[in-house]
């Protein structure tokens, strides 16, 4: 009885180790791809309708879609890499991407793109390669892009007695008194919080009046930092833009018609000024950001995320990992997404030329692109995110007037230098200048 | 012997809780701080040991003097406004009067409401274009809105009064709890005597709150130097890093800034400051104790 009771036991053992093993055999391999879109988005769901196609080309594979918070994305990543549990597919907002790249996040992915053919890495701009290789070597694509520019209202504008949307900074203080005086409200919006949102919308007035993020005590910067700080002292905008949550605040204020001008984004048609309001208010339009004066070309910082594969994934996962990634840049599907949605521009060069005929709206988003500079690059590649910590300090203090903006800018400049070896702040310095220089000379 | 091994026994889940979660954290912080960490030496695992270097740069930036600074004031003036109007507040619900429960858990609302909901109504409210200047133009006390949270001088002291509004319902419950504990005859009794209200609240409530009032204060204390979230959400710190405590200067070094090594020795500080402070409260908490005994 005993031993027969000792014989069931191990069979059932044995049994339920055979079942578990099949079962282990037999379960789906599954990919997680991580970003901070949500499913809302354009993006987040082009990225669902890829998966589910993967999924179908690939039954064993099951892939899983997370979504952090945008705030709280970089410490995310960061506790997953301690941790060992880095997702497979890593988004991440371009200017950290050279840090990430530095920090050994991104695994590289330069055979498997040779394997695809150059050509398609080429279709890239030039930016966008610039933020997602380092030393001859890929490590990520650029997914989307994205730009600032003057969002207007032309109702507003009308009223005030103002036929056309200023184009440079003498004509944009000219109607902001127009507008308070016949208005009596704020004229102008933007995000200077202390965040990268209030560094990367100062950067296009910043640049486009020959300024440096590596050089902020020189007069070219501190002149833009002055205008901006004026604007304000002025009253022509709220001091509120330095506690702004995000830039999507200013968007509410534009909507609500407590502002007729404001810095923003193309990404806002897929998220506050979709379709529906559009119409509804009926009188947005969009312009090139004023220019210091007539005839300086307006230089934008370019926006956008981009993917790479995870150098800790599991090298089984490896092959698969590269397959959706290919999937979510091809030009195929580039153009598809931004044939259908309108949160963000395409990266390749072959997919912008057939989008531009067909989305008026994103006409000045498309054009400035070409001149759209890649952050990184202009403020000392992986230290970027540092340098622009100081710059929205600097910001904040001149705005409220806590600090003029020279010595603001003073004090930032020292800093910033602080951050870099003596030569790599020369080569730094360098190359934002010869970049800028190309830009405004092509 | 047996039994008290027994009981031992019964301490290891607690024992185990604070290993992992309080002193296992609080060493890798105090490692961290003296190591020269960012995000790419913490990623590869390359941070060398640079001794008290963080220390040195951290008490030598002029941005933590400033969120020391605001951080004593920040504590100081929640502390005493949170005190004085809970106590007050507990006086007059010692007393019966119509609608006393409704009032009662009104006052309990801060306590309700998650923080970030009043921080985002508290952002709006102190905003230029907000509630406060809203009122005070439209009834012509001011021409121009007051920069509450927009300028140099001022912000740290519109956070605070965010604090003690949200620090009240803590201080009222404690202290209403222990005025209940006083037998009302001790109050009737020195009625009879003559007494009036301030000399029935000075020598009769406050002496027998004693107790009740130093863990009142300590734990305050404790609660609010480490305030953070409030902080970040009404003003980042900012502008110009003028409102930053303690913890949120730590916090923007850490994931601003990925100077985790910096962001470390702040917690540090902040820490040796907390335990100076309950110290201090708790001798004489212990002054009290003795004289009673």
């Amino acid at each position: 009885m005993k031993w027969s009771l000792r014989m069931i036991l191990i069979m059932a053992m044995v049994l339920v180790a055979v079942v578990t093993s099949v079962g282990f055999t037999q379960e789906k391999v599954t990919l997680t791809v991580q970003d901070y879109y949500g499913s809302v988005n354009d993006n987040g769901r082009f990225i669902d309708e890829m998966a589910v196609e993967f999924e179908k080309n690939h039954p064993n594979v099951k892939v899983n879609h997370i979504d952090i918070p945008f705030a709280q994305y970089l410490p995310t990543l960061l506790q997953q890499t301690l941790t060992k549990t880095l997702p497979d597919i890593i988004m991440a907002d371009n200017p950290s991407v050279p840090q990430l790249i530095k920090a050994g996040t991104y695994k590289d992915l330069t055979d498997k793109v040779k394997e695809w053919g150059l050509e398609n890495w080429e279709d890239f701009f030039k930016g966008h390669q610039e933020v997602t290789s380092s030393e001859g070597k890929i490590y990520a694509f650029q997914f989307t892009t994205n730009s600032c520019a003057l969002f207007y209202r032309k109702g507003l504008l009308d009223k005030a007695g103002i036929a056309n949307p200023p184009e440079t900074w003498q004509e944009l203080k000219e109607d902001s008194k127009k507008i308070k005086e016949v208005l009596g409200i704020n004229a102008f919006g933007f995000d200077a919080s202390a965040t990268e949102g209030g560094t990367w919308q100062f950067e296009p007035f910043l640049w486009s009046n020959g300024g440096s993020l590596l050089e902020l005590d020189q007069p070219e910067a501190i002149e833009a930092l002055q205008f901006l700080t004026d604007m304000v002292k002025e009253g022509y905008v709220s001091r509120d833009v330095v506690n702004v949550s995000s830039q999507g605040d200013p968007t509410q204020w534009f909507i609500n018609g407590e502002i007729p001008f404001m810095v923003n984004g193309n990404w806002e048609f897929g998220w506050q000024l979709t379709e529906d309001v559009m119409q509804q208010l009926g009188d947005v339009h969009v312009a090139p950001l004023p220019v210091p004066e007539k005839g300086k070309r307006i230089i934008v910082p370019f926006g956008g995320e981009c993917f790479g594969i995870s150098s800790n994934i599991d090298p089984a996962k490896y092959d698969l990992a590269w397959e959706f990634l290919k999937l979510l840049v091809s030009s195929d599907n580039m153009l598809k997404l931004n044939t259908e949605g309108d949160s963000g521009l395409p990266t390749r060069a072959s997919v912008a030329k057939e989008i531009l005929g067909t989305k008026p709206i994103l006409k000045v988003f498309l054009e400035q692109a070409q001149y759209a500079l890649p952050r990184p690059l202009m403020g000392g590649m992986d230290k970027y995110p540092d340098v622009s910590s100081f710059v929205w300090v600097a910001i904040q203090k001149a705005l409220t007037g806590v600090a003029t903006p020279e010595k603001a800018f003073k004090e930032a400049a020292r800093n910033i230098q602080g951050l870099f070896s003596p030569e790599d702040y020369e080569k730094y310095k360098q190359l934002a200048r010869t970049l800028l220089q190309e830009v405004s000379e092509r | 012997m047996k039994a008290s091994y027994k009981l031992y026994f019964f301490l290891i889940p607690a024992l185990m809780y604070q290993l992992i979660f309080g002193i296992y954290p609080l060493i890798y912080n105090f490692i961290l701080s003296l190591k020269d960490v960012n995000l790419i030496t913490y990623m590869g695992g390359t941070s060398q040991w640079i001794g008290l270097s963080n220390y040195v740069q951290t008490l030598k930036d002029t941005v933590f003097q400033r969120a020391f600074f605001n951080t004593l004031v920040f504590t100081g003036l929640s502390l005493s406004f949170q005190f004085i109007i809970g106590f007050l507040l507990a006086l007059l619900f010692n007393r019966s009067f119509p609608l006393k429960g409704l009032l009662q858990s009104l006052i309990m609302v801060p306590w309700v409401l998650p923080i970030i909901v009043s921080g985002s109504f508290f952002r709006w409210f102190f905003s230029d274009r907000g509630m406060v200047n809203g009122f005070l133009l439209s009834w012509g006390l001011i021409d121009k809105p007051i920069p509450w949270i927009t300028s140099q001088a001022l912000p740290i002291f519109s956070v605070t009064m965010a604090n003690i509004w949200l620090g009240i319902p803590f201080s009222f419950v404690l202290l209403y709890t222990g005025l209940r504990a006083i037998p009302l005859e001790l109050f009737e009794s020195a009625e009879i005597d003559g007494a009036n209200w301030w000399q029935k609240v000075l020598f009769i409530a406050v002496p027998l709150l004693k107790p009740v009032i130093i863990t009142t204060l300590t734990l305050g204390c404790i609660l609010t130097v480490k305030v953070f979230d409030l902080v970040w959400i009404i003003t980042k710190g900012g502008p110009g890093e003028v409102s930053h405590l303690l913890s949120t200067l730590s916090y923007s070094l850490a994931f601003d800034k990925f100077q985790f090594g910096k962001a470390s020795s702040v917690l540090v500080i902040m820490l040796l400051l907390t335990i100076g402070l309950t110290i201090f409260l708790n001798s004489i908490r212990a002054k009290e104790e003795s004289s009673i005994g």
